[in-house]
């Protein structure tokens, strides 16, 4: 009894949670930090505002009561569920006070002052947001609980957004300007990931079937893809240029489908030539992985190549290939943003124009929803990667 | 029946199987045995086209395997191997409808037969059928991947080493068993393993095969009692022969009138365990009882010795 208790009291009672000590210290570096820039309009040069100039005296102060008890517990070895509850409080209160800042320091009558979170407010929801995935890691919810916590995180957004509290954000200022232009970049951006994605898979899983029949096809194949793979994507726009301009020209019909040299067509080439890398070869493995005698019975029992493929090598190969198609989306929805360099549309118009104008909140405008797309594939994809291999050992 | 004729597979210009006739008799159980590389389970998989022959060649009943298309053959032919090779992503009962299914079977008919079979190999369809293979043990993977061969009732079924990777208590179960079902199903099996004994235990005939070539081909008794060369007595291992030669046979043809104390003995328990009881219980004769228990005569020491030896 004595030694029990000697052996789990220190564990209990003595020690901090090692993720939490880094949490802590982002809180408190966020909280030393300015909270939000004000400018008097959108591309004067701004100033700083921490903590307790830009909230009202009560609401900093309640915040900084939260922020206290969510580094307490996020130190401390807490439980996992007091973990994420301390997270999702945090993170609300981070995500809501950012609107009052906003509120409390625009001055009335003043269309052009812009207000914008700064260092401390992205540290602030850096740390809440560590704190939250590691809980919901150590929670081990399940495929079907993350993607409902998705849309409910999705859900509590949206309402957030029409509610109000961030309207005098810099950020959704700079949105309620261009509404229409946002949604059709959306839209562009959305159309070139995951068409370039479909593409790769139409091509992708193919060649991958026919270069693991045809070893000898295997290095040159994966080897070229490679080669696709460390071209920088600029230089791979400049190098479509050429060909597509010439297709636009000569091939009937191309120009009505909307091929040119520069533009949409370009940039959904190059995406899904980086694609099919991780198509093809993640294809390759996933076959190769069928246990040799599973194949072999399915041979011994008289399925033929193309029953032995789908119905035994595909459906086994399946966790591999989702994981291509996991790594192409995301990747893709963040490359995509580059395609506005040669007017292939997307959130990059907005990231570009920004850069151009030298107005960091119209950047944010193209990258928030670009992070947040690319996000929200990933929580989807691995949910699905999860659902797949969750019957097998 | 089953004849191969002439049967030779070449790799590289290494003959891996050599000029190998053999028939195998409609319902027996034809065991190959052999060392690794000794080319038996490539003789086995000539049968159904899994390697195809360089010269000679397989005829089912009288028919040319070649006539068909390789996969069609092989839907009519069983095939169970080490491992089970089992669908991971598919239930019990879809695995064991592999072939039912390639060939067309409709669902009501395709469903009896997996009940069926899962009563005949002792698996509660209720409790099994809608399993994936990795909740079972190895011995239940393995009964079931016996019984995905025997779905599509054929009539000829092939094993190569089925039970290699079993512990020896189940390994023998899966052995009795195995004699069991293939009298209730009376399909011909040719049944590949490296194991003598199991050879002895299981084998109507035994094909011994060294070096890509047949060296005896011959029921066990004749093989235990004239070896062909100095390899297939050393395969059988001379020491172990009387009690190999014991196995072969049940106490029922041994049984002699009279008396005897002490526990009896099952009549169907074969010579070799009898023997082993005897000398266990320091007993010269045990009383032989039929299942139901009556008693039918006596078994003794001096009989089962002179069993043991050579024939004269």
């Amino acid at each position: 009894m004595a030694a029990s208790l000697a052996r789990t009291a220190p564990v209990v009672s003595r020690g901090l949670d090692k993720l939490g000590v880094v949490v802590a210290a982002l809180l408190a570096i966020g909280a030393a930090s300015p909270f939000a820039v004000f400018r008097a309009n959108r591309i004067v040069a701004g100033e700083a505002k921490f903590f307790f100039d830009a909230l009202p005296a009560p609401d900093a102060a309640l915040f900084a009561l939260v922020a206290a008890a969510a580094g307490g517990v996020a130190l401390l070895k807490t439980p996992a569920r007091a973990r994420l509850a301390a997270a999702i409080v945090f993170s609300i209160a981070v995500a809501g006070l950012i609107g009052v800042a906003a509120n409390h320091l625009t001055p009335p009558g003043e269309p052009y002052a812009r207000v914008a979170p700064a260092a401390g407010f992205w540290l602030l929801a850096f740390a809440g947001s560590i704190l939250f995935t590691d809980s919901v890691v150590r929670l081990k919810l399940g495929p079907v609980t993350r993607l409902l916590a998705l849309a409910l995180g999705v859900a509590a957004f949206a309402l957030a957004l029409r509610s109000g509290v961030w309207s005098e954000l810099s950020i959704l200022k700079e949105y309620a300007t261009r509404a229409d232009v946002f949604w059709r970049e959306a839209g562009a951006h959305l159309v070139l990931a995951v068409g370039s994605l479909a593409a790769a898979m139409a091509v992708g899983l193919p060649l991958g079937v026919a270069i693991a029949r045809k070893t000898g096809w295997r290095a040159p194949v994966l080897n070229t893809l490679n080669a696709i793979q460390t071209i920088p994507s600029i230089a791979m726009f400049g190098m479509l240029i050429g060909p597509l301009g010439w297709i636009s020209v000569h091939v009937p019909g191309a120009a009505a489908l909307g091929v040119h040299g520069i533009g949409a067509a370009p940039a959904m080439l190059a995406l899904f030539l980086y694609s099919l890398l991780p198509m093809a070869a993640n294809t390759v493995v996933g076959i190769d992985q069928a246990p040799s005698d599973v194949v072999d019975a399915a041979d011994g029992m008289g399925m033929t190549r193309r029953q032995r493929l789908f119905s035994v090598e595909l459906p086994l190969a399946a966790p591999v290939i989702l994981t291509a198609v996991r790594i192409v989306l995301v990747q893709n929805i963040g490359m995509a943003t580059i395609a506005a360099l040669i007017g292939g549309g997307g959130f990059g118009v907005f990231v570009f124009a920004g850069l151009g104008q030298t107005a960091p909140d119209l950047i944010l405008l193209g990258a928030l929803p670009t992070v947040f797309l690319a996000f929200a594939a990933a929580i989807v994809l691995d949910a699905a990667v999860e659902h797949v291999t969750g019957a097998r050992p | 029946m089953i004849a191969i004729e002439a049967l030779t597979k070449v790799y590289d210009s290494v003959a891996a199987v050599d000029d190998v006739s053999m028939v195998v008799k409609a319902g027996s159980l034809t065991v190959i045995v052999g060392a690794s590389g000794s080319g038996k389970s490539t003789l086995m998989r000539m049968v159904n086209r899994l390697v195809e022959p360089t010269s000679g060649r397989v005829l089912i009943d009288g028919e040319d395997t070649t006539n068909l298309p390789a996969h069609e053959l092989r839907r009519r032919i069983g095939y169970a191997i080490q491992n089970h090779g089992l669908f991971p992503h598919r239930t019990v009962a879809q695995n064991i409808a592999t072939v039912p299914t390639l060939l067309g079977w409709d669902r009501r008919r395709i469903e009896a037969r997996v009940e069926e079979l899962l009563q005949l190999f002792q698996l509660d369809p209720a409790t099994f059928a809608g399993r994936h293979p990795y909740e079972l043990s190895g011995g239940q993977q393995q009964r079931v991947g016996v019984a995905r061969a025997l779905a599509a009732e054929p009539r000829l079924l092939l094993m190569d080493e089925p039970f290699g990777a079993l512990d020896p208590l189940i390994r023998a179960k899966a052995q009795d068993d195995l004699k069991t079902i293939q009298r209730q199903v009376s399909t011909t099996i040719i049944f590949v393993t490296h194991d003598m004994e199991e050879a002895i235990r299981l084998g109507d005939h035994i094909a011994v095969m060294d070096g890509g070539k047949l060296l005896q081909y011959a029921p066990p008794a004749e093989i235990l009692v004239h070896p062909a060369s100095p390899f297939v007595a050393a395969l059988i291992g001379v020491n172990d022969r009387p009690f190999r030669l014991l196995s072969l046979e049940t106490v029922a043809h041994e049984v002699e009138p009279g008396e005897a104390e002490g526990e009896p003995i099952a009549a169907d328990a074969d010579l070799r365990n009898v023997l082993a009881e005897l000398l266990w219980s320091r007993r010269e004769a045990a009383p032989v009882a039929e299942r139901d228990g009556r008693i039918v005569g006596r078994v003794t020491l001096a009989r089962l010795i002179a069993r043991a030896g050579m024939p004269t």
